[in-house]
């Protein structure tokens, strides 16, 4: 009688993602109460994927002060936070802090044999940054970042925002988006799905098909 | 002393490929000549629309090709194979990516459509050559007393979901080619639906477990049928589907000493 093959227990392959949650104090109230279910709704439609669930690693970083509101975590243990509008707007030291954490991410992955997808850097912001906040080194290392596939940047202004700066920090390729009102839901299914196509596709699926947009407009 | 192969391959649909109604994208394929063996499996690329076409006729010309170097040698020594290894893989490359253009032209599309991993090697019973581009993995024993080897890490980029195509540019520089001395019992080759179930990935190491049964199979089951039963089950198994949703192919061979 022939037995059957025993697997190798490898870790499962991880689709980094990081938030990058302006919360600010002109966030207070309708905008940031509807981010907040935006997060669980994130969460729900990814829980829907056995797979996705154990592969999307999600961090938050808040900025007004920048915090990491959330470390690395795969959505089946993922808590969405209540986040608080609060402060100023140093996006500049944000994204910076965001680029940082993404290396030393992919270290660990390195490092314990953990395969990886390219990470999305996710940024919602209703603002500008603050006069001294150092955006554009930043948005140099966003732009070198996505021409050497280190990651996808994706901007998203929520009304008010200064799509000027933001359209200056997101890459030539991929224009920031207006946000529908404060339709946070529909963007964060679409960042759900998104994040399903990526973390199931396989080889050759290096242009995996985003679903369209149906949540904001290409800001110009 | 004679001396003889004994093989067996199929290639099953993964799952996300039936929830989608892609088919299969892998094909793999032996054949065998006097005391030797030439096998290859490959891997469509998912985002080319006939990688599957492309898979298996990059399987028929590498084996023919490869086929036909071996029936030109008078001589099967050791120093032939390694005074030529790369020269017999990269000709053989430069068929099938021949074959490729053509059908690609006479079915009036981009040859990057036909875009596959290409693993192959030739075994005999005193050495085994082969030849990856892209991921997968052969594994290979160089006697009955040693650990598998994995002949090569697979080639894939920074990110899991990018590997090199035969039909890529960079296809010859990122061909690994190598030679290795010994009995080879076992030889297996598998597309990169088995890698995650089948080598250990932090230290490029496979897991005997994995591949013992296969050898016993080969070893104890003299009815090919009954092998095929055997692999069909396994590849289609809800174990090894919960575990990877990829197509996967596996060729295990065993060279059997006779009396």
């Amino acid at each position: 009688m022939v037995g059957q093959p025993e697997f190798v227990e490898n870790p499962e392959n991880r689709c980094p993602v990081i938030l990058l949650v302006d919360t600010s104090s002109s966030m207070q109230g309708p905008p940031m109460a509807a981010l907040n279910l935006g997060l669980e709704a994130f969460q729900d439609a990814i829980l829907q994927d056995e797979q996705a669930a154990l592969r999307v690693d999600v961090a938050i970083v808040s900025f007004g002060p920048v915090e990491l509101v959330q470390d690395f975590v795969t959505i089946d243990h993922f808590v969405p936070p209540t986040l608080v509008a609060q402060g100023l707007t140093p996006m500049g030291e944000a994204l910076t802090y965001a680029l940082d954490l993404l290396e030393d991410r992919k270290q660990t992955y390195r490092t314990n044999g953990i395969q990886y997808y390219r990470p999305w850097v996710f940024l919602i912001t209703d603002g500008a940054p603050n006069p001294t906040s150092p955006w554009q080194q930043a948005a140099q290392r966003i732009r070198e970042a996505e021409a050497q596939r280190k990651m996808s940047f994706f901007a998203v202004g929520v009304q008010g925002a200064d799509i000027y700066t933001l359209s200056q920090i997101a890459p030539v390729e991929r224009p920031p988006l207006m946000l529908n009102g404060l339709d946070f839901r529909s963007m964060f299914l679409w960042l759900s799905d998104s994040m399903v196509r990526v973390s199931s596709s396989t080889v050759g699926g290096d242009m995996v098909a985003l679903p369209p947009v149906g949540w904001g407009q290409i800001a110009t | 002393m004679a001396v003889s192969w004994k093989a067996t391959v199929h290639s099953a649909m993964g799952t996300r490929h039936q929830q989608r109604g892609v088919p299969c994208q892998d094909y793999g394929d032996y054949v065998t000549r006097d005391a030797s063996i030439v096998g290859a499996v490959a891997d469509g690329a998912g985002s080319a629309k006939f990688s599957d076409i492309g898979a298996q006729l990059a399987v028929k010309t590498v084996l023919s090709n490869l086929e036909g170097w071996l029936a030109r040698q008078s001589s099967l020594e050791q120093e032939v194979i390694e005074s030529q290894v790369q020269s017999i893989f990269e000709s053989a490359l430069d068929a099938t990516v021949l074959a490729l253009d053509q059908e690609a032209q006479a079915g009036g599309y981009a040859l990057r459509e036909l875009g596959c991993t290409l693993l192959t090697f030739i075994a005999t019973p005193t050495w085994i050559a082969a030849m990856q581009i892209g991921d997968g993995f052969i594994v290979a024993q160089t006697s009955e007393a040693d650990p598998y080897q994995l002949l090569f890490q697979p080639e894939k980029g920074e990110y899991i979901n990018e590997t090199v195509f035969v039909t890529s540019e960079q296809a010859l520089d990122a061909m690994q080619v190598v030679v290795k001395s010994g009995v080879q019992p076992l030889v297996c080759a598998a597309t990169d639906g088995l890698e995650k179930v089948a080598i250990r990935f932090h230290d490029w190491q496979p897991h005997a477990p994995f591949f013992a049964p296969f050898k016993s199979c080969l070893q104890t089951m003299d009815v090919p049928e009954e092998r095929q039963t055997y692999l069909e089950t396994f590849l289609n198994s809800d174990r090894l589907n919960a575990k990877t949703d990829d197509d996967k192919t596996l060729l295990m061979c065993l060279c059997e000493q006779g009396p």
